[in-house]
């Protein structure tokens, strides 16, 4: 899970929170969150489901931003 | 009320952060407790871990009464815990946050993150640290995950 902090540390324009899902249940419906761990990306623009490599949630910041252009 | 923390975990942390460079500053943002379930025990369980090493420091924080700086740190949710470095007197915010208590698994994501900042260095691959680096948009990673 880390990883998202990693990302946030080379970066100042990244921001990476992590979501104790059950104390916060209205954003975790807001994002459909039904597995963990389930990351949502510029808030819902687009997510990774599950735990993967740094290239995988890079591929999807990268479609994320391009989806917000 | 009793000790969250066993004498094994403490003996752990203390050799972790034994290996810190920097200090560290964990910023806890709290609200009144009809408001937040979980507040009073993830300030408990913070000012545990802090009593390990002199290397980290704590800050108590209301989002109500100290709104201009849970403002600076855009905290709308609590508790909040927001990880800093300490260089002299400056905080460095690496925008890494916790949102509700790190319990269970969640307890060495705080404990490995504090390292993480401490040190400085994000320990990435090099093609990914590129795409990072050059990053001209705001990125935000809400990472939802629950205490098992």
């Amino acid at each position: 899970m880390v990883l998202a902090f990693q990302m946030a540390m080379e970066n100042d324009l990244v921001v990476a929170e992590m979501v104790e899902a059950t104390e916060f249940p209205e954003l975790s419906n807001q994002y459909n969150v039904s597995g963990v761990p389930h990351t949502a990306i510029n808030f819902g623009a687009g997510e990774m489901v599950g735990a993967g490599p740094a290239v995988h949630l890079l591929g999807e910041i990268r479609s994320a931003l391009k989806e917000q252009e | 009320m009793d000790k969250m923390l066993n004498e094994s975990i403490i003996n752990q942390l203390g050799e972790m952060f034994a290996e810190m460079k920097r200090p560290v500053k964990l910023l806890f943002f709290g609200s009144s407790p009809e408001n937040c379930d979980y507040c009073e025990q993830t300030w408990q369980l913070l000012e545990e871990v802090a009593a390990v090493s002199d290397k980290v420091s704590l800050e108590k924080l209301d989002v109500e009464e100290d709104g201009d700086t849970a403002k600076q740190y855009k905290i709308d949710k609590t508790p909040a815990i927001v990880i800093c470095a300490q260089e002299s007197d400056q905080l460095i915010d690496y925008g890494i946050r916790i949102y509700g208590i790190p319990a269970g698994h969640e307890f060495g994501t705080l404990v490995h993150s504090a390292v993480l900042v401490s040190n400085g260095e994000s320990g990435l691959e090099p093609e990914v640290k590129t795409y990072l680096n050059d990053l001209k948009k705001p990125v935000n990673l809400q990472v939802f995950v629950t205490p098992t």
